[in-house]
């Protein structure tokens, strides 16, 4: 491969085994593509050249020697800065924690750490997960590298955005209502959120403590099972946490999709939230696709859309009011005002309505459990537009809501979005599969043969 | 001054709102940002006006308290 910047964590942790690439090598190539690229897209925060050198020179001395700890020893990964890395700041992309230095790594950073993994910088994020894109406040917004005038999605903005645009391989984002996926789905890449419980949130700032995931965000499904294996596992100080044992998501990844059954739920698109026709026709193409690789796709019907998304305001609503009301009510002016507006409603939901809402919950759980006894995967749509221009206010508000990824932070179930096409302005349209819950094997596999079926993965933005 | 109208059309009495949002704790942010305390007002009663809630008691909340269970 003569652009290194392009190869996936797979790829680059084969070449150091066999020696024909080290690690520092691999960091400098990237190093230099961030110094090109980083100042058009902000996807860093605060980029850790220095540590993450001196760790990759310690990887390349442990490979050399023979002692290989795993795929990832030596890959560089983002960390968006919502969880903390020892010894950085945690600043949620906010005034408010910007001198919040962490003193312990969160778990997963300990994870990838022991894997060999090379934490390489914090990443931009919308406010504490909820506000953005936002132009107030004390770092700029993440820009999408297929067009830097239009946003990459978020919350986990730089995440998306630095995975696509060749600056790291794999990063960590997190998901309350989407905030993996839309990045994946705007930026033409592949996001996952895993099933709740099975990723540990300890060590990151939280926004919704019954909704929150912490998720990997790759170019290729590959990539993110590799991560998905070292970041997954019980974690017994984590009330959320589940008690499964951690195996090889990746297992299923060369099945293929013959006589599996896969649930399409257009209505999400069709009906609930009517895409844009280039969305709805990368759909339909998405479902011919499986269907000639031999799965059967059958449409199937959940609750509405609004249905979810109403749920999942009033329990996000309040949580995180719960969390922020201290900094709400003393530093009002040190959120940005998407921020504010934001996380504030929590302050006008009462209690009464909180638990109806995850009483209602539960009822949605189980509407989606009765579908999935009979499908193996459902899919439906993610993103209902491609990403607008950053600076189009009213559009941005407009489409960014009209999605159909919180009805899985609701129930909780395993959902991966990838690239589906793209549209004729350049920017990518986007696919969800989504599984039944702790069988993020069988959600890789369709996203894989989806993947080997079609050239998405190979197509890069026009930029640098 | 602030506006309540909601996006459903219900509206909350300023007063009220007012009065709600300094029980809240959040007299400064109706000083300094009226407008967002209002939108904020506005968002939470068109979410929670939306939504249709069980009827049943016997349906429990999610997720059901699980004595020992994490701690």
């Amino acid at each position: 491969m003569s652009e290194l910047h392009w190869m996936t964590a797979v790829e680059a942790s084969r070449a150091f085994a066999a020696k024909t690439l080290s690690p520092v090598e691999y960091l400098s190539a990237l190093l230099k593509r961030i110094d090109a690229l980083d100042p058009k897209l902000h996807a860093f925060i605060r980029l850790d050249a220095d540590a993450a050198m001196a760790a990759a020179k310690a990887a390349e001395a442990e490979i050399v020697a023979g002692r290989i700890r795993g795929p990832l020893h030596g890959v560089p990964v983002g960390v968006k800065d919502i969880i903390d890395v020892a010894g950085l700041p945690t600043t949620g992309h906010s005034k408010i924690l910007v001198d919040n230095i962490a003193k312990t790594d969160a778990v997963v950073i300990q994870k990838l750490r022991q894997a060999g993994a090379i934490m390489i910088g914090k990443l931009s994020t919308h406010e504490f997960a909820i506000g953005g894109p936002s132009h107030d406040l004390p770092f700029p917004a993440a820009r999408n590298p297929w067009n830097p005038d239009h946003h990459p999605g978020g919350s986990s903005s730089g995440s998306g955005s630095g995975v696509a645009a060749g600056l790291f391989p794999m990063a960590l984002g997190t998901d309350t209502g989407g905030s993996v996926r839309n990045p994946a789905s705007a930026c033409g890449i592949v996001g996952l959120k895993p099933t709740y419980g099975l990723v540990s949130r300890r060590g990151v700032f939280p926004l919704s403590y019954t909704l929150d995931h912490v998720g990997p965000l790759t170019r290729t499904v590959a990539d993110n099972a590799l991560m998905l294996d070292t970041i997954a596992g019980y974690d017994p100080e984590d009330p959320g946490s589940a008690a499964t044992q951690s195996c090889y998501f990746g297992r299923l990844l060369g099945r293929g999709v013959r006589d599996l059954r896969i649930g399409f739920v257009r209505h999400f698109h069709e009906k609930d939230m009517p895409a844009h026709p280039e969305v709805t026709a990368a759909l339909e193409d998405v479902a011919r696709v499986l269907q000639a690789e031999g799965a059967e796709v059958h449409s199937v019907t959940l609750p509405s859309l609004n249905e979810f998304s109403g749920i999942n305001r009033v329990i996000l609503g309040s949580e995180a009011w719960s969390i922020h009301a201290p900094w709400l009510r003393t530093r009002p002016g040190d959120y940005g005002k998407l921020a504010r507006r934001r996380l504030m409603p929590g302050a006008f939901i009462n209690a009464g309505d909180y638990v109806s809402s995850q009483r209602r919950r539960l009822q949605l759980i189980a509407a989606v459990e009765d579908v999935m006894r009979d499908y193996d995967v459902l899919m439906c749509a993610s993103s209902m537009d491609p990403a607008s221009n950053i600076h189009d206010d009213v559009e941005t508000n407009r489409t960014y809501p009209r999605q159909a990824r919180t009805p899985f932070n609701t129930t909780g179930h395993p959902a991966i979005a990838m690239m589906s096409g793209l549209a004729s302005t350049g920017l990518p349209t986007s696919v969800q599969f989504v599984g039944r819950n702790f069988d993020e094997a069988t959600v890789f596999r369709v996203a894989a043969a989806y993947e080997r079926a079609t050239n998405w993965a190979s197509r890069k933005p026009p930029i640098g | 001054m602030i506006h309540s109208a909601t996006k459903s059309g219900v509206t909350m009495d300023q007063q009220y709102l007012a009065a709600l949002a300094r029980s809240a704790g959040l007299e400064k942010a109706l000083a300094e940002f009226p407008d967002d305390v209002a939108a904020a007002a506005a968002q939470a009663l068109d979410t929670a006006g939306a939504v249709q809630f069980p009827t049943d008691p016997a349906v429990e909340p999610w997720p059901p308290m699980q004595a020992g269970i994490g701690l």
